[in-house]
């Protein structure tokens, strides 16, 4: 720990009252820290609190002791949950808190189940619950969801989730079939009771994923992506309300409303104010393909709740998004860049606001080389990924694109896996994310959609200078100013992780291996 | 007619009789600014460092090294002096205060009462710290330290007598060397060693053994503490008998003792009065208050913290029947009439010492918070506004530079509410705020006129704080200082050089 003043005064009053001198927690004892370790719990768009699941000592000969210990958003260590499970095969998939319990979600990869469990404000246990017999498709969805490096990546194959509605429960997801088929869907209780299942059509020709993007109003969103075939790269996107009591389907849309258009969907949901539901995606060439493909641009779409177009408006990249670009930003949009949509948010104003990250694919000289020597096998990527500027679009309640604000960062390099040299631009922009390669870290909200930040990470140089790594901070809202913050990266910790944190801050774990030590932190954002 | 002319002539004399008495004032006030105390601080560490040595040596002398038991107990027993001799030195160095008024004060209590009862040790020794926290404590070798932190919470000399008698006794009962050894020799006992041993081969469920392993010995550790400080209660209320100090004071002590975690000064800050104005009219705690937090969890509490007797000193409602007994009824009991003038001044100097000491240490909240609270008894201290200003420029480059969480305390149940609520404030602050803050506090004291270096460390702080480093009159104000004040208290902390650079690493 780094020797100031007040840590001082803290060593010369070890002995006194447990006094609160700072908002940061140090873990003693650590032996191995992942970033995965620590996750924070949200209650609407807020962080409120954090979990850490760690393995402790061993229980018997078959179990450890694995801990869930909790902190409340300003670190403060509120208690610890211990239970005994499989010896070295228990991860936690997710955390989730639905304002009135919180609820754990495990994988038991000896047994191969699914296991919850839900717990109340004091927590004090309410159920439990193992699901066996998982698909081949879950446990293929999983293995991938356990290698991504962003399990928050999303894309066509959306992972295993459990996903909160305040005053009813938890709903979960699944696969079906082998291949992953189809989809369901199933809302738990508190007490892990299940009212409703819902599964997609087994004699359905196309394959279906859907994911849960928000519980709005009386309605669970979705977003639903059917294709052909596992690895058809032709995809058509829907949107999906259930009637979050009954699981009853309301709504299950196209965002294509004609045979000419080409549409990705990257966000979903429902504006309450004027009770419409409001489509966010990219267009493409009509002979291209959505999310594959490099798109022309981005459109909003805004349906009835009777699934009846009521406006569209498309934003091309080299027209009405070229001509408010700032001077600086041309350049890249001239080198072939394209864009990665990481967030889209609504404000209390009204205003839209769409978070991108800039990335390209470029050839890569020495992959070429020796997949030439190898005869054009081998293992060896001929392609790799470029990432670029944050970029965010704002765009007013009219549905006019009223501002492009443009933040240049050092670009970096990403490796592609071999046989992604000839992909589109939008799959590969999702293979990136699931990679964990753009810099972009999280968005931040807060409950009244008035501030948002979007952090990300830039490694800087200045001449004669070595690289310094930063966190970048994108602050904007009701007030209508765009801030941006800039934190310099510890440079002590063998390893220094960053998490959301509750609205105007940060939260920074250092992890300094041969203390074995955790250093948890809360950064103020100078906004 | 409700206003009339006034008559020049009679205008006049008036404003030379005004002049006159001015003139008479002039020296007077000039006076009283110079009388006006400053925390002390000397540039010259010499005297600290001088003492810290030796007092690490006496620490290091005293505990002899036994020559019997296993070597793991000796090994052991050599670490616990080291780091206790290291503890005294870096308390000293960094915390002894050796001011012209404190000090000589406390320590001519000290020496009465060590005249009073020559059978104490001749090795005995006083140290004053700067420690803000209301305690004191005895170190093994003779050394009784004394925190700033405890004095104005008294309210007579014989009240800190019965406190320097309690550690006193500790020191003539060796309760330090007989508390280490206990400790040691329960840790290192053959019992205990085969409890361990026998929880690391069970291999199953180390941790929660290992723990409730350690919170037994600490059980037994306090058992035996709690019977040190009744016989220190005792000894101590014989040692302040055998002074010309009032013994009923004893009581009085134990009693101020049992509620000094609270406030002393449970009145809000008056944040509107001083940080909202025309130009900056900021609400204060208009906010609506949000859930603290989503958990209901009671807080974990230990046997520790639950049973009176299993903590480390018994209540002190326990060691006021005690003391009563021992005083045979002759007990001064609830508050006592206003502190002498001697006593009065030196709780005064404490409380600005006090303040010093929490911004020393970069808590700039807590600084603040008592310099606040101070102000409306003396609104004209100079020190109390510079210390203000002083915070506020700090907590801004705090903020600016994302060191904002190591100098901002948390909200905590252990703060009194009225901090907790300044706390909250803190944390809602943005950059551009304080600059209002500071420009309505300046609007709200009036000018500083005093001549010394918290003033003009204050007037560079306002400056950057209106404006910023680079304009003019802050660059001004900052070589006037480096001039003035180039060894002063302030100079590294405003003008610091620019740390290294060094790569870290993301994940």
């Amino acid at each position: 720990m780094k020797f100031t003043p007040r840590t001082a005064l803290v060593a010369l009053l070890m002995l006194a009252a447990p006094a609160a001198f700072a908002q940061t927690n140090t873990l003693n004892g650590i032996q191995n820290m992942r970033r995965s370790a620590l996750s924070p719990i949200y209650d609407g768009n807020e962080v409120k609190g954090y979990v850490m699941f760690a393995r402790g000592d061993k229980a018997d000969r078959k179990n450890d002791n694995y801990l869930l210990d909790l902190y409340d958003q300003n670190l403060a260590k509120i208690s610890t949950i211990t239970i005994q499970k499989p010896a070295g095969r228990y991860t936690l998939l997710k955390n989730t808190f639905n304002g009135s319990a919180f609820a754990f979600y495990f994988f038991n990869s000896k047994d191969k189940t699914l296991e919850m469990e839900t717990y109340d404000t004091s927590l004090k246990k309410l159920g439990s619950k193992a699901i066996g017999e998982l698909t081949k498709g879950d446990l293929r969805v999983l293995d991938g969801q356990q290698r991504a490096v962003d399990p928050t990546a999303g894309g066509m194959m959306l992972g295993l989730n459990l996903f909160p509605v305040p005053g009813l429960g938890f709903v979960r997801n699944g696969y079906t079939g082998g291949m992953a088929k189809g989809y369901t869907l199933a809302i738990y209780d508190n007490k892990l009771g299940m009212h409703w299942r819902i599964t997609s059509d087994e004699n359905a020709k196309q394959y279906e994923s859907l994911s849960i993007t928000e519980a709005a109003d009386k309605y669970l969103l979705g977003i639903m992506v059917r294709r052909d075939g596992l690895l058809s790269r032709k995809t058509t996107s829907y949107m999906v309300a259930l009637d979050a009591k009954t699981g009853k389907k309301l709504l299950d849309l196209p965002v294509e409303t004609s045979a000419t258009e080409q549409l990705s969907l990257s966000s979903f949901t429902f504006d309450a104010d004027k009770r419409e539901f409001v489509a966010v995606g990219e267009y493409y060439k009509l002979d291209d393909k959505p999310f594959v493909n490099k798109s022309q641009g981005l459109y909003v779409k805004r349906f009835g709740e009777n699934g009846k177009p009521v406006s569209t408006k498309n934003y091309g990249w080299h027209n009405e998004i070229a001509a408010l670009m700032p001077a600086e930003a041309k350049a890249s949009l001239e080198d072939n860049y394209v864009n990665y949509n990481h967030a889209v948010v609504k404000g209390a104003n009204g205003r839209m606001y769409i978070v991108a990250e800039q990335f390209k694919i470029v050839g890569d000289g020495l992959g070429i080389a020796a997949s030439i020597l190898n005869g054009g096998g081998g293992s060896a990527s001929v392609s790799k990924g470029k990432v670029a500027n944050m970029l965010v679009f704002e765009i007013d309640p009219q549905a006019t694109l009223t501002s492009v604000k443009f933040y240049p960062k050092t670009v970096t390099n990403a490796e592609l896996p071999p046989g992604t040299g000839f992909m589109g631009a939008g799959l590969l922009g999702q293979i990136m994310k699931s990679q964990g390669d753009f810099d972009y870290q999280f968005m931040q909200k807060n409950d009244d959609n008035t501030q948002f930040n979007v952090v990300y990470v830039n490694f800087d140089k200045e001449k004669g200078e070595k690289a310094q790594t930063y966190i970048g901070n994108i602050a904007f809202g009701d007030n209508g100013k765009y801030a941006v913050d800039k934190i310099e990266m510890p440079s002590g910790p063998t390893y220094s992780y960053l998490y959301p944190a509750k609205p105007g801050y940060v939260m920074i774990a250092d992890y300094f291996k041969k203390k074995n030590q955790l250093g948890m932190k809360l950064v103020k954002l100078n906004i | 007619m409700l206003r009339s002319t006034p008559n020049p002539r009679i205008s006049t004399a008036l404003r030379l009789l005004c002049l006159l008495f001015l003139t008479a004032l002039g020296p007077y006030r000039v006076a009283a600014q110079d009388a006006a105390y400053r925390p002390y601080y000397s540039s010259d560490t010499t005297r600290l460092y001088q003492l810290a040595v030796a007092q690490r040596n006496a620490v290091k002398a005293h505990f002899v090294l036994p020559k019997t038991g296993t070597s793991d107990y000796r090994d052991h027993y050599r670490k616990v002096v080291q780091e206790t001799s290291d503890d005294v030195f870096n308390s000293i160095r960094y915390s002894a205060l050796l001011d012209p008024v404190v000090e000589p004060f406390v320590q001519r209590v000290f020496a009465q009462i060590l005249k009073a009862n020559p059978q104490l040790p001749a090795t005995a020794r006083l140290v004053l710290t700067r420690n803000p926290e209301p305690n004191a404590h005895a170190v093994g070798n003779g050394t009784v330290m004394l925190n700033i932190g405890l004095l104005p919470r008294l309210e007579n000399e014989s009240q800190l007598a019965f406190i320097l008698c309690h550690e006193l006794a500790h020191v003539a009962c060796r309760h330090m060397e007989n508390g280490m050894q206990q400790r040691l020799l329960a840790l290192h006992s053959k019992e205990m060693q085969r409890e361990f041993r026998r929880i690391v081969n069970a291999e199953y469920n180390i941790g929660s053994q290992v723990k409730a392993l350690a919170l037994g010995f600490s059980l037994n550790a306090n058992y035996h503490h709690r019977q040190f400080e009744t016989q220190a209660d005792s000894l101590g209320y014989a040692l302040l008998a055998r002074t010309h100090y009032e013994a009923p004071q004893a009581y009085r002590v134990l009693q101020l003792l049992d509620t000094i975690d609270e406030p002393e000064n449970p009145a809000p800050v008056a944040l509107p009065t001083y940080f909202s104005c025309t130009d900056f009219p900021k609400k204060f705690g208009v906010a609506p208050a949000k859930p603290a937090s989503i958990f209901t969890v009671q807080k974990e509490v230990t046997a520790l913290e639950t049973s009176d007797t299993l903590k480390s000193h018994p209540d002190c409602g326990k060691r006021m029947r005690y003391v009563q007994a021992l005083a045979k009824g002759q007990i001064a009991d609830g508050p006592q009439p206003a502190s002498p003038p001697d006593f009065a001044r030196i709780r005064a100097a404490s409380r600005l010492e006090i303040i010093q000491s929490w911004f020393d240490y970069d808590c700039y909240d807590h600084a603040l918070f008592e310099a606040l609270q101070l102000l409306p008894q003396q609104p004209h201290n100079g020190y109390l506004q510079a210390v203000v200003q002083l915070s506020l420029f700090e907590l801004r480059q705090h903020l600016q530079d994302h060191t904002y969480f190591s100098v901002v305390s948390n909200l905590s149940a252990h703060n009194p509410a009225t901090f907790n609520a300044l706390v909250t404030t803190l944390h809602d602050l943005r950059y551009d705020d304080f600059k209002g803050l500071s420009a309505c506090f300046a609007q709200a004291t009036g000018p500083e006129d005093a001549a010394d270096e918290y003033a003009l460390a204050a007037r560079y702080a306002a400056s950057a704080l209106a404006a910023d480093a680079a304009a003019p009159a802050t660059a001004a104000l900052k070589t006037q200082f480096e001039q003035q004040y180039a060894a002063g208290r302030f100079a590294k902390l405003l003008f610091p050089a620019p740390p290294p650079k060094a790569p870290g690493k993301h994940r």
